[in-house]
Parts: C-alpha cells; structure tokens; sequence
C-alpha cells in the first residue's frame, strides 16, 4: 500500500513509565464522559424545542415547563461537553501526534466550524434560555431561535466525524483532499447515524432519570411527562440502532475489517447491539408505568453506560489495529530521517569549528558578514543600488555612513535601506570601501 | 513544516487567522475569566459586607454577561487555539504537547473546578441570594471559581513563557542533537519569564476586568427600569475604580520587571513588533502609544473614582478601549519577538529545526515533502515546472507568514525586484534588515525555484 505519513515528533512521548494500557483506558474513560454529555447535549437541546412547539400548539402548560427544565440541562452539558471534549483529544495527540494533526489539516478549514460554529450555537442557546419568559408572548420568534441553535448544534458532529473517521484509517491521506471526500462517505453516514441514534436513546433514559428527580422535588405533572416521553425517545430510537451496530464491518477499509475479524473487539459492537436489545425490552415491559423505582432506575442506566462503553471501546479498538501498521512505518521513516539529519548537523558543527577565523577587518568579508550582500551587489542593481552606483553618487564616506547607521529612504526609490546593526566604526569602514568601487 | 499536508490561507494568511482566533481569546479569558472571576466575587463579597442587596442584585446581572461571554466565546477560542496552531505549526503543537502533556492535563483539570465551580455560582445565585447564609455560601463558591480561574492562567503561561525563553544555555530542557529528545519537564516549565509574565498578566488582567466591570455596571444601572440599580451603579463604580487604583500600578510594575528579563535579541524587535518595517527605528511612536493608554487608563480611573455617578459612557468604554489596544499590542508583540523562532532556539517559525538544517541544505527541503505531488517537487529537465516547485517551497517556509499577494504579500513586498534581486536576498536571511526572518533551507536549484516562483508574481501574464 501506499501510505502518506508525517514524522513522529522527535522527542520521547511522556508516559513517565507508566503502560500504555493506562492511556488506553484513560482514552475510553474521557471519552465516554464527553459523549454522555454530548449524547444530552443533543437530546435535550432537541427536546426543549420539540416540547415548547407542542405547548404552544395545544396549549398544555406542562409541556411548556418540561420544555424549559429541559435548557438547565442543555446549559450544563453544552459547557462539560465541550469541556470533557478536550481530554481525549490531548490523549490521542500525544500518543498519535502525526494522524491526528494530519487529519485536522486535511478538513481545513471546515474544522474550524467546531470552534465557530459552536460559539453561534452557544449564543443561541443562551439566547433561547434567557429569553423564556421575556418572549412568552412571542412563542413563534422564541421557538426559531431554539431550532436554529439545535440545528447549528447538529452540523457540528458531521465536521467533527469526519475528522475522527480520517484519522482512524490513516490509509486515507494519500488520497482525501477535501473535508467532502471524507464525509460523503458509508463510514461517515453509517457512525452519524449510530450517533444521532444512540443520543436520542441515552437522552431519553437521562430524561426517566431527571422525571424522577422533578417527582421527588414535588413537581409530578412535569417528572411524570419526562419519564413518559424518556421512554419513547428510547424505544423509537434503539430498534433501528440494535440493527446497524453489527454493520460496521462492511464501513471500515479492507484492511481494518481484517484486522477487527482478527482481534478480540469484532464482539463489542454485537455486545453493544444485544445490551441495547435487552434495555429495548425491559423500557417496552414498563411502557405504562411512569414511575420508575430507584432499582429499575439504576438497572435502565447501568445498560445504557454498559452499551456506550462497549461502542467506545470498539472505537478503541478500531484504533489498535489500524495503527499498528502505519505507526510501525512512521517511526522507521523518522529513525531514519533523524539518523541522516543529525550525522549532517554534526559534520557541519565539525566544519564550522575547523574553519579558519573570518578576518572582520577586511571590508569585503565585514559587508558579507553584516548581510549586505542580501541586497547589493558590486556591479549590478539588486534590491539596493550597487557599489558602483553608490560611489559614483558620493565622494565622501560622511556624505552616506549615517544612512548605514539609521537608514534611509527616497534616495534612490522605493525601497528604505533599513537600519543596520553597525558600530560608527564599522560603518565608516564599509562606506570607504564602498566608495572605492567607483567606477568611470 | 515539510512533512505534513498544507493548508494555505487566502488573502489574510495564516498568522492573521490564528491572531483573530487568539485576540478573541485574550480579551475573553484575561478580561472576562481569569480577571472576571476575581472582579466579581470582590464586587459580592464586597456588597454582602456592607449589606449592600442592591448592588449585590446587581452584580448577578453583570455576571450573567461575563458568564455567557466566558463560557462561549472564551471558552471555545480556548480550544480554538489548539485548532488554529494546529493547522499553522503541527510540528511546533504536538512538539510543546509532548513537553507539557501532563501540565496540559492538570490545566485541564482546573479547567474542570472552573467550569463546575462558575455554573454552580451562577445557576444558584438566584436561590442562594435570598438569605445572609445563602449569599455568604454563593461567595464562597465565587472565591474558589476565582482561585481555579487563575490556576488555570498560572499553567498556560508557563508554555508561553517557554516559547519565547526556553532554559537553553548551560543545562538544556532538551539536546537537540540526541533522538529521541529526551527532555527535561521541571527545566522547561521552570523558565525565566515565566514568574513575571504570570505576575504582570494577573494584575492587568484583573484591570482589565475591572474596567468591563465598570462599562457593563454603567449599561446595565443606566438602563434598567429598577430604581434600586441605578441607585447601585455609582457605588458599584467607585468600588470598581478601587480595584483599578490597586492592581493598575501593580500591573505597571510587574510588567517592568517582565520587559527586564527578556532577552535582548528579542527586546530588539520590539518596535517592529509594534508597527510594521517602515516604524523599527522609530521608538517614538511604540512610546506615544503606550503614553497614550496609560493617560486614558489614569483619567478615566480617577473619573470613575472621585465622579462615578456622573461618569459618562465615553469615559466607561473608553476605559475599556485602552485595555483591547493594550492587550491586542501585548499579544502581538509577545508574539512577534520571539522570530524567527517559534520556540526560542530550538525550531524557527517556520516549524523546521535548525538541527534539520544542514541536512536538508544537501538534499533539499521538498525531499521530504510527503504530501506534495513529484511533479511540483522534482524541477525537470526544460524547467517548465520551475515556478510551481517554487511554489511548493513557498508552501513550506514563508507561508506562515506571508501570503502571496493579501497582507504581507510577497507580490508587494518584491515588486520591482530581479529575479537576482531575489535570489540575493534568500541567500542572506536573515539579513541586515530583517532579523526576525528565518534562513532560506534548502539546495541551490530549490532556492532559484522560489526566486523564479516570487518573481513570476509581479511578471503580467501574456496572451497566446
């Protein structure tokens, strides 16, 4: 195959000793806790609007105040989401610098919608929150502030996966130019999909969970519409999520579906699909009851984390065998690079030290060494007049060393003659022998 | 650098578009979070003491602005940063990550107290107002959002510091010459601008906050319809103006001391730094500018202090004014004067090391160009493809800083030049008069590819 990497960053990755498993697990660890609160992030935004439109239709009051509850938790899982974002991130930079760096350049500059994008989306949701009771008679205008920033909201995980996706297959530099090559792709579509699925679903047993809560608070019209409708955002969104999980063989390049056939993790996503299954089934037995005990709660959670962790996990092991081969290749090539770079960078520090003494005081090797061959030449016009033209303009070295000295402009056209680093002795020097190119 | 995938900014080139990125986030982060956090829970405790509800009813609305504002622009151009630096310097990014890793993840753990720490603060100021205990518990929960705001400063600036002043004489953080780099973590965090700058930059930043403290407290009390704010707003200046009184002078003085322990190399950059080329010898300019925020700063503080009822608004956001300038200088001077490095001697702003130099002279920089195609690398035989191999090496080494023709286009900086002209200049970077750029790398075929690439942007093009 013909693979296009970087070189490894030429300095020791700082496991401080400790093995690489910890990293791995620290990795799934920050990542399950950013996409729970992604997962809400997206579920509840989503439901805020999606209640506050159905209050305004019918008039039910209790929609309208599920509908605004549903923004504290928006406010606090926009803010860890992005938050606990950061981790993995840094984890996989350290460890991956070349494909993760390489990724992100290839989706410029469309990555950047992750920062700006989001702000637009955060103001936004600001917006909707803060105004609720302000634009209670303005339903219409409240209601499209809120669904412009669920759907700036939505258009950030497209971005996003697409970066992830171009990472993971390494394979795909050599030929993805554009962030669209990488995301009109089955893979792309296939873990958006799983995605949006799985965060309506988790957002619907966190919205059971915050039922509860408001009914222990005493608020029981609301905490009983969550938990019913908790229910159903779970139930319609899993069957179609159970069913695709074990499809991610066919997504993935040839190469790392046959490193997942080979490996231990191809179980996960099946694990996950029949965790998903067994949730499915428990929520459908309890379709009528809108009251959940403390035990059911924890057993609908338990399955719900069990099935994220398990999807992570197969993302963790997607990595494993699909850099194994090229993370093989990188640091070969850098060895190797490094090898030839610094035997080079030491015969030049040998040279430099043998070389004899520049003697400074001959004006020809002072002018060399001060740069002013940058821009002038003995015979011939270069960005600055030359020697020759210069001698003949003046007849003595006082006429022109101050232009040395503090620079000049307009003299002889556009171009200044910037300040130059001269010592008056230096610089009387240098004029004098400036003027000896004088020519008839 | 020449090993990884180049995306080239039009017109406004790369630096511009992470200086956009990294403004945003020094005005919101120094004004709004690490200042904002210590401005505000002073300004509670302050009103609680004396009893104060207005004000104190007051100080959550001008919370609530620092709070939408800090939580998502500041932030997301916090992870901005990442990104940005990231598409400009690869090499430079992941090299810093591998030397701050773990001081990148205890910073990201204060992150997380200060997240936690300011949504709990505002989301039950509301309720926690309503008793003596309740706001005596909400200041507490102020105190330590600002506690864990600062921390989070007191790391970020440990890597800036070690950018621009990195321990490289006598006992190195790293030896360039052994790979891999094994590098010492406590030399490199432990660098000498690191005490002052975080010193100058606690104290300015808490003015700075103060003032947007001040504008906001004169927005908010002018034009609410409550009685009682606008009867707050002057007490809430005044107090505000005292913040100001203490930490301006602080923020002076450790500012100095920051100045004093730069190295001189970069201390002679400044006043390019400040203005363009044509401004480097004209000091005068660098000192009206500084005079004339330190005047508005003074005059505007003692305004606010001694007449904060009848402040006008010209004052307030003229304040606030000073401080943008300010900041918007102190950001782009930090920056400019550590070229034509990125990280002080050890790789140059164009992300390649001058280890790698010598090398690279021999066997050319587009050598190693993996993601650029053999035919804009390799000059043939007729050198019809000269222009566009000089293009590919314009990619690699001026690209971050220049453009082709938008703002430091080299179409203007070159015009009327000779190819020779050119040729000329590349063999002498750095150069008379331009010290802050790095060394043209590469062989002498590559080096008239990219004389003849400059040249053809101010050759007209011919009709055939």
């Amino acid at each position: 195959m013909n693979w296009k990497l970087p070189f490894d960053i030429p300095l020791v990755t700082p496991t401080m000793g400790i093995p690489i498993e910890f990293y791995d697990a620290l990795g799934i660890i920050v990542f399950v806790v950013h996409i729970s609160f992604i997962y809400v992030l997206i579920g509840a935004s989503t439901a805020s609007v999606i209640y506050n439109i159905f209050g305004a239709v019918t008039g039910n009051k209790t929609y309208d105040k599920l509908a605004y509850k549903m923004t504290n938790p928006t406010t606090i899982s926009e803010n860890m989401g992005a938050l606990w974002g950061v981790a993995p991130l840094l984890v996989i930079s350290v460890l991956y610098t070349g494909f993760f760096y390489t990724a992100i350049i290839k989706v410029s500059p469309h990555i950047l919608h992750i920062v700006y994008g989001n702000i637009f989306a955060f103001l936004l949701s600001y917006a909707y929150k803060f105004s609720w009771h302000k634009l209670q008679d303005s339903k219409g205008f409240h209601i499209a502030i809120g669904v412009v920033a669920v759907l700036t909201f939505y258009t950030l995980p497209p971005v996003f996966m697409s970066m992830t996706n171009l990472y993971l297959q390494p394979e795909t530099f050599a030929y993805v130019q554009t962030i669209w090559d990488i995301m009109l792709t089955p893979l792309t579509g296939f873990r958006l999909l799983n995605f949006f699925l799985t965060a309506f679903a988790f957002s619907g047993v966190f919205m059971i969970w915050y039922g509860m809560r408001l009914q222990k608070e005493g608020e029981k019209d609301v905490g009983e519409l969550a938990v019913n409708q908790g229910k159903k955002w779970f139930l319609f969104a899993t069957p179609v999520n159970v069913a695709i999980l074990p499809l991610i063989l066919f997504v993935f390049s040839p190469r790392i579906a046959e490193g997942l056939m080979g490996s231990i993790f191809i179980v996960l996503p099946f694990l996950a699909s029949l965790v998903l299954f067994a949730l499915y089934l428990y929520l459908l037995k309890r379709w009528n009851q809108n009251c959940f005990s403390s035990k059911e709660l924890l057993s609908a959670i338990t399955l719900m984390l069990v099935a994220v962790i398990l999807m992570a996990t197969t993302r963790h092991g997607i990595r494993v065998v699909s850099f194994e081969e090229p993370l093989a290749l990188q640091a070969k090539a850098t060895e190797s690079f490094m090898q030839a770079s610094l035997a080079e960078y030491k015969k030049y520090k040998e040279n430099l030290k043998n070389a004899p003494q520049k003697d400074l005081s001959d004006p020809a090797v002072l002018a060399d060494e001060k740069g002013c061959m940058g821009c002038h030449a003995v015979d011939m016009l270069l960005v600055g007049p030359s020697f020759q033209d210069v001698a003949n303009k003046y007849k003595k070295p006082e006429e022109f060393v101050r232009s040395l000295l503090e620079g000049s402009e307009g003299k002889w056209g556009e171009i200044p003659m910037p300040v130059q680093a001269l010592s008056e002795e230096e610089a009387h020097k240098l004029a004098t022998w400036v003027l000896s190119h004088k020519k008839d | 650098m020449f090993d990884y995938p180049i995306f080239e900014m039009p017109v406004i080139g790369q630096r511009m578009l992470m200086a956009i990125n990294a403004i945003i986030h020094v005005y919101v982060s120094h004004g709004g979070a690490v200042g904002g956090s210590v401005v505000l829970a002073l300004l509670a405790i302050w009103a609680h003491k004396r009893g104060d509800l207005a004000a104190y009813k007051m100080t959550f609305k001008v919370l609530m602005v620092f709070f939408i504002i800090s939580t998502s622009v500041g932030a997301l151009t916090g992870i901005g940063m990442w990104i940005h630096a990231n598409i400009l310097s690869p090499n430079a990014i992941g090299g810093l990550i591998r030397v701050f890793f773990w001081k990148w993840f205890i910073e990201w753990i204060v992150f997380n107290f200060e997240v936690v720490l300011l949504l709990l603060w505002f989301m039950t100021w509301k309720k926690n107002e309503l008793t003596p205990e309740g706001r005596a518990k909400s200041n507490r929960l102020g105190i330590y959002y600002a506690i864990a705001s600062w921390l989070t400063m007191v790391i970020i600036t440990a890597i800036l510091a070690f950018m621009l002043t990195p321990n490289f004489e006598g006992q190195p953080w790293v030896d360039p010459e052994v790979f891999p780099g094994n590098v010492d973590y406590n030399n490199a965090l432990f660098n000498p601008t690191w005490g002052p700058s975080l010193a100058f930059r606690t104290f300015s930043s808490i003015a700075f906050a103060a003032s947007l403290a001040i504008m906001w407290t004169w927005i908010i009390g002018t034009f609410s319809t409550n009685p009682e704010d606008k009867d707050a707003k002057p007490r809430m200046i005044k107090f505000l103006a005292t913040i100001m009184v203490v930490t301006v002078p602080l923020g002076v003085v450790f500012g100095y001391w920051y100045l004093s322990v730069i190295p001189d190399s970069a201390l002679s950059m400044i006043p390019t730094a400040m203005m363009t080329r044509e401004f480097e010898d004209k000091f005068d300019l660098m000192y009206t500018i500084v005079i004339g925020v330190g005047i508005v700063v003074l005059l505007t503080t003692i305004i606010a202090y001694f007449s904060p009822k009848r402040m006008p608004y010209v004052a307030a956001s003229a304040m606030v004014i000073a401080f943008l300038v300010f900041w918007g200088y102190e950001e782009r001077v930090r920056e400019f004067i550590r070229k034509p490095y990125i990280i002080y001697n050890y790789m140059y702003s164009n992300g390649i090391r001058p280890t790698d130099v010598p090398y690279l002279n021999k066997v050319g920089v587009l050598k190693h160009a993996t993601f650029i195609e053999d035919e804009k690398k390799i000059i043939n035989e007729e050198q019809s493809n000269i222009v566009e191999v000089g293009h590919s090496i314009y990619l690699i080494e001026c690209r971050i800083c220049h453009t082709d023709n938008g703002i430091n286009g080299l179409k203007s900086l070159t015009k009327g030049w000779s190819k020779e002209a050119i040729a000329a200049r590349l063999n002498n970077l750095p150069g008379g008069g331009t010290p802050y750029m790095p060394p043209f790398v590469g062989t002498q075929e590559e080096k008239q590819a990219l004389a003849a690439y400059i040249h053809s942007l101010n050759v007209q093009g011919e009709l055939k």
